[in-house]
């Protein structure tokens, strides 16, 4: 025994060395694009010229600031909660249908990212107000007598939301529910158990990991959000980073606005805590692993069940509704009044003429385009690369790391805009697309670290093991046992990493100039005043390309077969 | 390796030479259709006549000027933004005071003055309603905005507090010279929002960006909004069975600005001076309806376009102008108080 132990110590030594150097990349680029500029800025939270607590007394003073947290902490939760409802039958039948259908699915439950939130808002209310097509639907088919208000108030909030985040759930959803076992299922089937109770005792463990890593995406993501709840809310819908946005750009009361981000941290970290310790985060992502299944998840042999058909005809519903303002999108491009009503009045070229004739918005797509190259490349290597080494680490330091490196969700986007702008600014890189790419991939790589995070937690680490002692080198291992497993999380991750950046306005309007402007940023612009319908056709030309892709390869892969 | 130098010198020497030939100025404002017009009746002709090249960036947020400026790293040469904006960034000392050397503003409107920028135009909020839902006159005055028994259904009022308190005060019965010595007591602030608290449920739609009122009253969500004139003015231009009432009104005024450290502050201070002449202020408006800051610019303009504009000396005696340093030293509490109402 006495020989034994030193040898013991420095075999488990040198990979926790190994993943230390994995975290280390992430840990420095964070630290010197994130911490370094956003704890600049949170310091004048205790004032700018001497020591202060006015503005945090000022939180704890006027009533407004807990009851905005309160509207955001429950809006959050309630989003989460309907995400979580509403992806289970959308991940169930995009898991059982043939890999063709599930290409084009996958376009549909994506789809909302490829539109503006303001497209997507406009969209929104255009179906949804009083006068709307909805309640003219239900109107006109004598279901209701008085139009139902479902915009301006807590549901239109609740619908924006969850129509634009539920894909987080989705994805990582959808990850777990193809690697569920078919045995298992066959197993408990075997032994007389029925739709109900595999769903609750089979399905419902083995995809929870997934489920945590959406939620807390979504969770996360909800706290920061202002446009949706703006647009679509009413008053009593004010949200915490509405005022932060407000008190930076507006008020230029920037102490208020960092004291405040200050608190939102604490409480969304405590919260996070509470959770932990009620729920068990850590037990419930590492504990319910299905190890390395060898038949993947179907339809059974009998075809579906009952409780099957449900979920499908569940899921077709949720689709619909994701499409829906998509839909309306095409026709109202077309219109020919910027006020916009659906269906349009009459009918004219004039905004895909204006997307055509003004050279920004081509150079907004192509700015676009670069700065998201540079972030999903960063953020999908970082982030990866992050989550094996967490991995790696001890329980005690697991937690930690877990939550640094997904801290960048947390803070708002409008604090690391203006702190990233003093440190760069003087350094003369304001402006160029690489520069912006960068700063996205400090918003990205959280969602990469959490969806690759959550895929490893399905791979068996005896593969691992194995490969390695057959004498399989750890690139080799990596590329043909690892990578494999993990694929559908860095899959999700480098998608919602693209999203990020491509979704981007607040960062874009502080890190670009006239020559670098972003396809967002270009259509944010002048919403002051009024809504430019060009965006909307700038909508409709993304959502045709991106479908057009779609045929081709369908075509293709057609051919191959 | 010394030639290499010397060209390199000749070089930078003849890029100097260029960019002094070629003098420049960056000019920001917010987009759409607001800058496309600044463009047609300032900018373009102004460049034409001086030969100076102008560059439009868009969003000078205030923010991102304080960055700048504090950087020293500013872009812009002159930015634009309305009282608010114009306030904020005076406490911080964003922007060079205007003096008479500088800018000749002898003939401006005394309301619209201010000493660190030039006023660009005159804007009102404005009630705007459906002549579908009132064929036979809509609401005039604020009074008769908040009257819904005469005028019954729903409303659009902006989500912030500025412009609101005042019209509802004026619907109250304050007298227009008094509005922002009420509002300066405690009482006076309570009874304003008293009087918005009492509407609430009168008001489908609290708006943040212009274009929801005018897009909600064209879709029949509301039947009557406080907006801004150029907007609902932009609907019925479009079409819209809309109509706006000038019995009342809250004058607003834009500015541009001059940021401390502009690159290129003579052409700067070039520009200002064109754009406030009486013959160019009267340009703006063939393009938006906003009104010139001068009374000289009347004598352009003909009747049709007047009657589009909210500057006039006949409107101007029935408007308040919104009291821009009043609104400076309040902001932060007026929107905690004003968002606090709107929760309950």
């Amino acid at each position: 025994m006495s020989e034994k132990a030193p040898m013991k110590i420095t075999s488990n030594k040198r990979p926790v060395f190994w993943a230390w150097i994995a975290v280390a990349p992430l840990l420095v680029f964070l630290g010197v694009l994130f911490f370094f500029p956003v704890l600049s800025l949170l310091g004048i939270s205790f004032g700018e010229d001497q020591l202060t607590f006015e503005h945090y007394l000022r939180i704890g003073e006027v009533p407004i600031y807990r009851r905005v947290l309160l509207n955001t902490f429950v809006i959050s939760a309630l989003v989460t909660l309907l995400c979580v409802i509403v992806s289970y039958p959308v991940a169930y039948l995009l898991a059982t249908v043939s890999p063709k259908v599930r290409k084009i699915l996958f376009i549909v439950v994506l789809l909302p990212f490829w539109t503006s939130a303001l497209v997507r808002t406009t969209a929104w209310i255009i179906l949804l107000q009083r006068k709307g097509v909805l309640n003219d639907l239900l109107t006109g088919a004598g279901l209701i007598d008085e139009p139902i208000a479902f915009v301006y108030n807590l549901s239109g909030v609740l619908i924006g939301m969850t129509h634009v985040l539920m894909p987080f759930v989705v994805l990582p959803l959808f990850a777990a529910f193809i690697n569920i076992d078919r045995t298992l299922i066959e197993a408990a089937e075997g032994l007389g158990a029925g739709p109900y109770s595999i769903g609750r005792r089979v399905i419902m463990p083995l995809t929870a990991p997934g489920v945590i890593a959406g939620a807390t995406i979504v969770f996360l993501n909800s706290i920061g959000y202002y446009i949706t709840p703006a647009l679509m809310g009413g008053p009593g819908q004010t949200m915490i980073a509405m005022l932060i946005a407000d008190n930076i750009n507006r008020d230029l009361n920037w102490s208020l606005a960092a004291a405040l981000s200050v608190v939102l941290l604490l409480c969304t970290v405590a919260i996070f805590v509470v959770f932990q310790r009620v729920f068990g985060l850590e037990r419930l992502l590492t504990g319910s692993a299905s190890r390395g299944s060898t038949a993947k998840f179907s339809i059974g042999n009998n075809g579906r069940t009952g409780g099957g058909w449900l979920t499908f005809a569940c899921g077709v519903a949720v689709l619909i509704f994701l499409i829906a303002p998509i839909l309306i999108v095409f026709p109202m491009s077309l219109g020919s009044s910027p006020f916009l009503s659906f269906p349009p009045e009459s009918y004219s070229l004039r905004w895909f003429h204006n997307l055509f004739e003004e050279a920004k918005w081509m150079r907004g797509v192509f700015n676009s385009l670069q700065a998201a190259a540079v972030a999903v490349s960063f953020s999908v290597v970082l982030g990866t690369l992050a989550a094996i080494g967490t991995m790696r680490l001890g329980r005690r330091m697991r937690p930690w790391l877990e939550t640094v490196f997904i801290l960048p969700m947390v803070i708002p986007v409008i604090i690391l805009s203006v702190g990233l702008f003093y440190m760069l600014a003087p350094l003369g890189v304001i402006g160029n697309p690489a520069t912006l790419g960068l700063a996205h991939s400090v918003l990205a790589v959280p969602y990469v670290f959490i969806t690759v995070r959550a895929s490893l937690v399905g791979f068996d680490r005896n593969l691992e093991l194995a490969a390695l002692n057959l004498g399989a080198s750890w690139p080799v291992m990596f590329r043909r046992i690892m990578l494999p497993a993990i694929m559908p999380g860095v899959a999700a991750g480098a998608v919602f990493a693209f999203i990020q950046s491509f979704d981007d306005v607040v960062l874009a309007l502080f890190l670009t100039n006239i020559r670098s402007r972003t396809l967002p940023r270009v259509m944010f612009e002048g919403m002051v005043h009024e809504i430019d319908p060009t965006i909307i056709a700038a909508s409709a030309m993304i959502i045709m390309l991106t479908l057009t892709l779609l045929a081709i390869n369908l075509i293709l892969s057609r051919r191959q077969s | 390796m010394k030639t290499i130098k010397t060209m390199l010198l000749a070089g930078a020497f003849a890029a100097g030479a260029l960019a002094a030939q070629a003098e420049e100025m960056v000019f920001a404002s917010w987009g759409g259709s607001y800058q496309e017009a600044i463009s047609k009746a300032w900018l373009q002709p102004f460049s034409e006549e001086t030969g100076i090249d102008i560059i439009e960036d868009t969003e000078p947020e205030v923010a991102r000027i304080k960055a700048m400026v504090e950087t020293n790293s500013l872009e812009w040469d002159v930015v634009t933004g309305g009282g608010s904006t114009l306030m904020r960034g005076v406490a911080y000392d964003l922007f060079e005071p205007i003096t008479e050397e500088m800018v000749d503003q002898s003939h401006v409107i005394e309301g619209a003055k201010n000493e660190y920028g030039v006023p660009s135009e005159i804007f009102s909020t404005v009630i705007g309603y459906s002549k579908e839902a009132f064929p036979d006159g809509g609401p005039q005055t604020f009074a008769d905005f908040w009257d819904v028994e005469k005028f019954p259904g729903k409303r659009a009022l902006p989500d912030r507090a500025a412009t609101v308190l005042e019209a509802a005060l004026l619907a109250d019965g304050v007298a227009p010279t008094d509005i922002y010595k009420v509002l300066d007591t405690e009482e006076g602030f309570q009874r304003a929002l008293d009087k918005v608290s009492s509407l609430r449920e009168h008001v489908a739609v609290w708006w943040s960006s212009g274009a929801q009122p005018v897009q909600a009253l064209g879709s029949g969500e509301v039947v009557m909004a406080l907006g801004w004139n150029g907007r609902f003015q932009a609907g019925m231009d479009e079409g819209l069975d809309i109509e706006m009432s000038w019995a009342e009104s809250i004058a607003q005024v834009g500015y541009f600005m001059i940021p401390r450290g502009a690159p290129n502050r003579e052409q700067a201070i070039k520009f200002l001076n064109y754009m406030v002449q009486p013959e160019a202020q009267s340009r703006f408006s063939e393009y938006v309806a906003y009104g010139p800051v001068t009374d000289k610019a009347w004598e352009f303009i003909d009747d049709e376009r007047k009657a589009r504009l909210p500057s006039t000396p006949e409107r101007l005696e029935n408007a308040i102008f919104m009291d821009i340093a009043w609104w400076a030293d309040n902001a932060t509490s007026a929107s905690e108080k004003y968002t606090q109402m709107l929760q309950k």
